[in-house]
């Protein structure tokens, strides 16, 4: 069977889930063996932009007009595109700066923005359809070998998609939220890190971003209710999720 | 079970140094499970001595049914698959072992579990594990203020007669020990005072002092249809939009909520395929999807799906889907309480 090629292609981001991808701990051998890398900027010299790809992994958020082009580019030259990261599926921490106007978070990054272009920051899925999401911060194990392994089996993949609360009483952790009065974003948050920070006793800050249809608004409230400031509140919303609807809405509870 | 074999029900009173002692010296053949106390909250866990045990625990947040017994995650078995696909059955459970402690709200809950994965169809990982456990459950003195076991019958004090192995209760510095299986009467043919009729009242008393300390109460009478009724209820929409979260943890809670889901997760080559169950949850999304998507699209529905099971579907059973352990209030993290639901429900059709 000839190799799927694979793409890797990189916007706004710290570049972790291509690192993410290399470090993958139980699967790096099988994925450098079963796919062909084509194109991947942090893992391989030079490579072929152009494709066309099998499959396509986007990570980053889209922040300038050329990185739109250039996507929907790469959209048409790939059978399967899984947007990758927390940036690239919910916006992630670049999606920060969609709280303010553009051009204030310009002049508070930069001296001189007579040469900044940015726009503001969306996750890939507002420019081009994507046939997966592969999230986290860094990406979760179980997904990212589910994507890969099939577009190798050619089937529909099967992410996850319930709350980190799931993860937590899987696990047999006493909930930080209810138990120890902890701000735990967990019950609105997206699994598949295994609960790692409610393990270690800490609240989880949503770095999957939002759940489908998680009830952003409901848990702000309760976050109010156990005495947390607007302003902490708005943090933990935006945080990873600023782009997102889910934890939008959960903003506008601060007005009342 | 152990229900038909023939043993003496013998009732005794016995110090409870010698029921540890006990306990410990059957530690090298079972393993043992109980509450333990973990910063100021009680879990049920695995011990190697019975000093680790917090007796006089109130709740627990996971039920031990659904953590020893039916498990939250396993691996049922895998596939290969070369020329053909071989099947690989992992060895069965033989592993022996003991749940000290258990409320009758959690026994009840594993003879409500018993109904679904021992019924019709039985659950082979299941009915090995629940062989192979001895339940010793412990009658309640600690009401918390979300339990209400003794409005639908399974609590504080159990009343059932079979499905498990001892019935303890507190005598001070001793446990009234009624035995209810032949393996009990051999593991635990102690000396202590038999217990009569005078030992009986004394246990009837206690349990009616605990009655009165339930501050959480459902009428039961009607509820069937007071539901069935009011599937549209504007209760299902406000509590959904206002306070759930559809974070699922009421029903991971729930000691008799059985729903399960299973995955199969493939090596990249496909040549090895493990398959998984683990525990599901209506609340999910996911949970009822067909080509087109989930049944139960809205957040009320799913919402309603929950507490319905849990007060209404007496016709699956023939028992409520509740035990009264309060879990899912406890465990909500904006305390939504389906007691209050069905209650305002009643109310406003009084209103009427």
């Amino acid at each position: 069977m000839k190799k799927p090629r694979l793409g890797f292609f990189k916007y706004s981001c710290c570049a972790g889930c291509e690192f993410q991808v290399m470090y993958f701990q139980k699967h790096v051998l099988e994925t450098l063996k079963n796919f062909e890398f084509i194109f991947a900027r942090m893992l391989l010299r030079g490579g072929n932009p152009h494709g066309p790809f099998d499959i396509a992994l986007v990570e980053g958020t889209i922040t300038e007009a050329w990185q739109a082009d250039e996507l929907k580019k790469i959209r048409e030259k790939s059978t399967l595109l899984f947007a990758i990261g927390s940036c690239a599926v919910d916006g992630g921490i670049p999606a920060i700066k969609s709280t303010m106007p553009e051009l204030d978070v310009e002049s508070k990054v930069y001296a001189d923005i007579t040469t900044i272009h940015s726009i503001r920051p969306h996750a890939i899925d507002a420019y081009i359809k994507v046939d997966g999401y592969i999230r986290g911060c860094p990406p979760g194990e179980r997904d990212l070998a589910e994507a890969l392994s099939s577009v190798l089996s050619d089937k529909k993949p099967d992410f996850i998609n319930y709350s980190v609360c799931v993860e937590c009483k899987l696990k047999g952790n006493v909930c930080v939220l209810v138990a120890y009065g902890m701000p735990c974003m967990g019950p609105v948050t997206n699994a598949g890190c295994g609960a790692l920070c409610p393990s270690m006793n800490r609240a989880c800050y949503a770095c999957f971003g939002p759940m489908k249809q998680a009830n952003g608004p409901a848990l702000a409230r309760k976050f109010k209710m156990m005495g947390l400031s607007k302003e902490d509140i708005k943090r933990r919303f935006t945080e990873f999720g600023a782009d997102t609807l889910e934890f939008r809405r959960a903003l506008d509870i601060l007005e009342d | 079970m152990t229900g038909e074999d023939i043993f003496r029900k013998f009732k005794k009173l016995i110090p409870k140094e010698s029921f540890f002692s006990r306990l410990d010296s059957l530690a090298k053949k079972y393993r043992l499970f109980g509450p333990v106390n973990i910063k100021n909250q009680t879990a049920f866990r695995e011990i190697h001595t019975s000093k680790e045990l917090f007796m006089e625990y109130k709740s627990t947040m996971l039920s031990p049914g659904k953590l020893f017994i039916f498990r939250p995650k396993e691996e049922l078995f895998r596939f290969h698959k070369n020329e053909g696909i071989k099947i690989e059955e992992l060895p069965p459970v033989s592993e022996q072992q003991i749940i000290i402690g258990v409320h009758p709200c959690d026994t009840n809950a594993i003879l409500y579990l018993d109904r679904t994965f021992m019924g019709i169809y039985k659950d082979p990982y299941y009915e090995a594990r629940r062989k192979n456990t001895m339940i010793i459950s412990l009658n309640c003195t600690n009401v918390s203020p979300n339990c209400f076991c003794s409005s639908v019958g399974s609590g504080p004090f159990l009343k059932a007669e079979k499905g498990y192995d001892m019935l303890l209760t507190d005598f001070g510095d001793r446990y009234l020990m009624e035995i209810k299986s032949k393996r009990a009467e051999e593991l635990f043919n102690m000396k202590g005072k038999k217990a009569g009729k005078e030992e009986m009242e004394i246990k009837r008393d206690i349990e009616n002092s605990v009655l009165e300390a339930f501050t959480k109460t459902i009428a039961v009478e009607g509820l069937d249809e007071l539901f069935l009724r009011n599937m549209d209820h504007p209760v299902w929409q406000h509590t959904a939009e206002e306070r759930c979260l559809s974070c699922s943890n009421c029903v991971l809670v729930c000691p008799t909520c059985f729903c399960y889901d299973l995955i199969d997760e493939s090596s990249m080559d496909m040549k090895m395929t493990r398959r998984i169950r683990q525990l599901d949850a209506c609340q999910d999304m996911r949970f009822a999807e067909v080509y087109g998507g989930n049944f139960r699209q809205r957040r009320a529905a799913r919402l309603r799906q929950f507490v319905t099971h849990k007060l209404n579907q007496t016709v699956q059973y023939g028992v409520y889907g509740t035990v009264g352990c309060g879990r899912c209030i406890t465990w909500c993290p904006t305390g939504i309480d389906l007691t209050e639901m069905a209650i305002e429900i009643r109310r406003s059709e009084k209103d009427m």
